[in-house]
């Protein structure tokens, strides 16, 4: 049986949490979040119930495998078509700013 | 009695006969809307330009007799998680604000080939997550039976358009109960098909080994006509099944007799309101006076899929909504140094509180260090709850529950506490994690606010779901009982 860790959550894994997921946070909202996601992992605990010791996992429910399809060339978007949203743009380009200053 | 507030094949019969044409009907839905509208808040954009072009081009099809089919000219609503091309497209979220799709939903495509009109993008819960549609980005839906509580959700906007006549049908999207959840609580019919059924292409994700697209409408019949429409194979969705899909509407009337059906005693929670569960009981009773032979049966794991699922989903969603970083389209935050801090600040503006819940709660399940003890183990939960299904399946055609425990509760009843509100799922999620489909069917009211009876059937048997929905609702006449905003119009 998998022990899940006790949620005791702190606000510097809550922080790295928000940075993993590239989500900025305000220190208030750290200790909202971090109180509010203890209480969810202490109540998503009770998967700890199950003996799955010999269980496989399920990762999706398809029953086909290796769906392939023709390899022939089709039409794709336009890039005009994908860029029509960018909100930054350069030419038929978009625009993003440098990775590192 | 209004357009409005008939059905799906009452208004086709009308509309072959030249009893009246799709402009008027459109124009009835659209002056609904426009009497209610601001009552329900069930639409994000209501597209009447398209909608009475859509509408006059269906007239021209019907008055030339070409290709007439059962949706040509009939007005429907589209949960905004659909993708339509060029017309604002959000999944409620402030973080598409203003996106134009460049191409359209399958779906969507389907409906626009049978001459279905568009009359606009209801309102949801942001990326779909959530039970009672007080999480969207934008504002909150209201119930037209009561309007101060909620519709439910997270289809809450096409629900709530269905039940106050702003929509003759509708579509909605199920991850963990947000088509049958909301159709329980608005008193409609709402199906959600077994994964696989009906193509996701075009539908902006939210768990993508949990979410489908399904029907939402006044009847079982609708439901059945609207889902042979957007079901069977895509080859744009891979995941879409290549088995047929059967002709429904062949089916659906043949009733229960000699049907097996299964009560899982885990649906009756603890929590479960008295007048809902006498609502199903009687709902058993009745369905066993119709013929079927009715058995208790056990699905163990009931109580741990909704923990399984609070893992499965948000992992997935914090990897589906990843690709929301203000570079290719959406909301970009302005101001920042650098590519990450635009990232952090563009994604800290645009998502609601919920959605980064779960898009941490999803980080953090499948973090280092984390992601045997969370995510591994919430797959193999989710291994026995098929397993759990398939025993079930071994001795009865479809199984027997409530939809919602709970009839509609009031607007920021559960908004502190994400728990609470967790729960209002737990007897639909199970059907989502088992690969299973399952149906809500309006089954009694308690104090005025409707009740959901929820059949489930196994796989790729969405047939079955129908016929016994259909069952239960020829013997009764739940299925006449309109929401207050409808019946104020026919007054």
């Amino acid at each position: 049986m998998v022990v899940l860790p006790k949620s005791s959550l702190s606000s510097a894994e809550v922080e790295h949490v928000a940075r993993l997921a590239r989500l900025g946070i305000t220190p208030e909202e750290v200790v909202r979040y971090r109180d509010q996601l203890r209480h969810i992992l202490d109540a998503i605990d009770a998967l700890n119930r199950a003996d799955t010791s010999a269980v496989p996992a399920t990762a999706h429910p398809l029953e086909e495998r290796n769906v392939m399809r023709d390899d022939r060339r089709e039409s794709c978007l336009p890039a005009e078509a994908a860029l029509k949203n960018a909100p930054t743009r350069e030419d038929s380009y978009f625009k993003v700013k440098a990775i590192q200053e | 009695m209004n357009l409005f507030q008939r059905t799906i094949r009452d208004l086709h019969q009308m509309l072959i006969d030249r009893e009246i044409s799709s402009v008027e009907l459109t124009e009835s839905v659209l002056g609904q809307i426009e009497a209610v509208g601001e009552k329900t808040k069930a639409y994000l954009v209501v597209t009447r330009d398209l909608a009475l072009r859509q509408a006059r081009a269906a007239d021209e099809r019907l008055r030339a007799n070409r290709d007439v089919r059962s949706l040509t000219g009939i007005p429907i609503a589209l949960k905004d998680v659909l993708c339509v091309k060029d017309v604002v497209s959000t999944a409620g979220s402030q973080i598409l604000n203003g996106f134009t799709p460049p191409y359209s939903a399958t779906v969507v495509e389907r409906l626009e080939a049978e001459g279905a009109v568009f009359l606009g993008k209801t309102n949801c819960d942001e990326f779909a997550m959530g039970s009672s549609n007080e999480n969207s980005g934008y504002w909150p839906v209201h119930n037209p039976w009561t309007l101060d509580r909620v519709p439910g959700g997270s289809s809450g906007g096409s629900a709530a358009a269905v039940a106050s006549g702003e929509a003759v049908a509708a579509l909605g999207s199920d991850t963990g109960g947000s088509i049958r959840q909301p159709a329980a609580l608005t008193g409609i019919v709402g199906l959600k098909p077994t994964y696989g059924r009906v193509s996701r292409y075009g539908l902006i994700a939210f768990a993508s080994s949990l979410d489908q697209i399904g029907p939402m409408t006044r009847d079982v019949v609708d439901c059945a006509l609207v889902l042979h429409t957007i079901a069977g194979h895509d080859r744009r969705d891979s995941t879409s099944s290549p088995r047929p899909v059967p002709d429904y509407l062949s089916t659906v009337r043949n009733g229960v007799k000699g049907m097996r059906l299964g009560v899982p005693r885990e649906y009756f929670v603890a929590g479960m309101e008295p007048a809902v569960e006498q609502a199903i009981r009687d709902a058993i009773r009745l369905l066993e006076q119709q013929g079927a032979s009715i058995e208790e049966v056990s699905l163990p794991h009931s109580d741990i899929a909704l923990p399984a699922y609070y893992i499965i989903a948000p992992a997935e969603a914090s990897s589906n909504l990843a690709r929301y970083d203000g570079v290719r389209y959406g909301h970009q935050a302005e101001g920042a140094r650098n590519l990450i801090e635009e990232y952090m600040l563009t994604r800290q503006q645009g998502f609601g509180a919920e959605v980064k819940r779960r898009i941490m709660l999803g980080t953090y399940a499948l973090s280092s260090g984390y992601y045997d003890a969370y995510y591994l183990q919430a797959q193999k939960v989710r291994t026995l709850i098929i397993e759990d299904f398939k025993r079930a399946f071994e001795k009865v055609d479809a199984l027997l529950g409530a939809t919602s425990p709970t009839v509609a509760f009031p607007l920021g009843a559960k908004t502190q506490d994400p728990v609470a509100m967790y729960l209002n799922d737990i007897i639909t999620i199970p059907a989502n994690l088992g690969n299973v489909c399952g149906i809500s069917v309006p089954c009694g009211l308690a104090d005025g606010l409707p009740i959901g009876l929820q059949v489930i059937a196994p796989g790729f048997r969405e047939d079955t779901a129908l016929q016994v929905a259909y069952a239960f609702e020829a013997a009764t006449d739940f299925r006449k009982l309109q929401s207050p905003l409808m019946r104020a119009a026919a007054a």
